[in-house]
């Protein structure tokens, strides 16, 4: 339940601070997408089931901040969470670049299947902003899945600890 | 089939898809309706606290690498503000002219003052919390009086963008240049009258023009007040090319926006079924 806790925390935390990113950081027209990047990053560390239910939470989330076609955003956001779990019990190992590469293709995904169910009408745009957010998700998942994965080994050694 | 409800993280997926399914239909439905959903009201609730704070650091953290700038870069400010004081002071002279002429003109017609909107001041807490909808969230919600459909303008009148939803304590706006936005717009100079769409980048079409409609280039673009949800007279943006199609009989126009939504801060938000002067 801890583990839980945290990512939601996160995730909020996530929510309020996307709000508020300077316009100057956008690349490409896309800035990160906090929600989406701890909600990779949590899931990367952790298993399918965790993924989905934190997806479902994300979505929810981000779903009532923007305020618009929130269905779309909770089932992106369940099945992102989902695959990013499956990547860890199938790919992976402690490479740095694995999260990186798995967090640009996961945010392709899930933003295609969002874009598949709300078509926007500017292509280039959509094109644009898609590679800005696949970089800028890519770096900053690396950057929270090293923290995540820290507070999980800690968590691993105090509950060996209290074990023994 | 059993063996697909035997896998339990597979099942958990399927439970949790459909779950969302519903609560977006749900959501959809009591939006339609203009309706509120209990559930984003809540979740609403527990975010605003949190985005008020991360407002406020991110405010202070601006402040504060503004005081650390460069001489050189004050200096480059300082001349530029001269100059706008310049010719502010300028224009406000001429404003002070006009402004008497409208009051005298006023009088003679025996019409109602101006601007006699009921206006809620509001201020953005944060913006674009997606990259595919210009939204933005106001630190003013129904307990104000801000409700579902109001329109938003900012400090100097320039109409910016419509209340999508309104919770307890916030509401979210939607900016004209989002794909979702469409609003009544009426070119000031001809007033040939149309429908402003926003297109999801930094220009908005104004569609369903006459095909002969008298439009052209740096055209000033005004709300219409058709549909009695956005109050008429709101300024818009400026024409910026006018395209004329003669097989299918339409004109429309590209219209640049007056303020970029990036920029807006402190706005007001107009209850809908009022009108300038009524």
């Amino acid at each position: 339940m801890k583990r839980y806790f945290g990512a939601i925390i996160g995730l909020i935390i996530a929510a309020g601070v996307q709000g508020n990113l300077p316009s100057s950081m956008a690349l490409l027209g896309a800035k990160p997408d906090l929600i989406l990047v701890v909600l990779i990053a949590y899931s990367l560390a952790e298993d399918p089931e965790f993924g989905a239910t934190i997806g479902f939470i994300a979505g929810l989330i981000n779903g009532c901040v923007v305020g618009l076609n929130l269905g779309s955003f909770i089932v992106t956001r369940t099945m992102t969470g989902f695959f990013a779990g499956m990547v860890s019990t199938r790919l992976f190992g402690d490479n740095p670049i694995v999260p990186m590469f798995s967090a640009m293709w996961l945010t392709l995904a899930c933003e295609g299947l969002f874009l598949l169910a709300n078509p926007m009408p500017d292509f280039g745009f959509v094109v644009r902003t898609l590679a800005g957010k696949c970089i800028y998700n890519g770096i900053f998942t690396l950057i929270v899945y090293a923290f995540v994965k820290h507070l999980n080994t800690h968590r691993k050694i105090r509950m060996a600890n209290a074990r023994l | 089939m059993g063996g697909l409800f035997r896998n339990k993280t597979l099942l958990t997926l399927i439970i949790l898809i459909a779950i969302g399914m519903t609560i977006g239909a749900a959501h959809n439905r009591q939006l339609s309706k203009g309706g509120h959903f209990a559930l984003q009201d809540t979740v609403r609730s527990v975010l605003a606290p949190v985005d008020v704070v991360s407002h406020t650091v991110f405010s202070v953290g601006n402040v504060t690498l503004r005081v650390f700038r460069p001489r050189s870069a004050i200096l480059r400010e300082n001349a530029r503000l001269r100059r706008e004081v310049r010719r502010l002071t300028r224009e406000n002279a001429r404003l002070h002219e006009v402004a008497a002429e409208e009051v005298r003109l006023r009088t003679a017609l025996n019409l109602a003052k101006s601007w006699t909107l009921d206006m809620i001041p509001a201020e953005v807490i944060s913006r674009n919390e997606s990259s595919w909808f210009d939204t933005a969230t106001i630190n003013r919600g129904r307990q104000a009086g801000v409700v579902k459909g109001s329109a938003v303008i900012n400090y100097s009148g320039i109409l910016v963008g419509q209340v999508v939803d309104a919770n307890p304590f916030t509401a979210q706006i939607v900016a004209l240049t989002d794909s979702n936005s469409s609003v009544g717009a009426t070119i000031q100079r001809s007033r040939s009258s149309g429908v402003l769409q926003g297109q999801g980048s930094d220009y908005l079409v104004l569609a369903y023009l006459p095909k002969d409609a008298d439009v052209k280039a740096k055209d000033l673009v005004v709300s219409s007040g058709m549909g009695h949800v956005v109050p008429k007279g709101l300024l818009i943006g400026r024409v910026v090319r006018v395209v004329r199609n003669s097989i299918a009989g339409t004109t429309s126009a590209l219209v640049r926006p007056s303020t970029g939504f990036d920029s807006v801060e402190q706005v007001f938000a107009i209850k809908p079924g009022q009108n300038q002067g009524s």
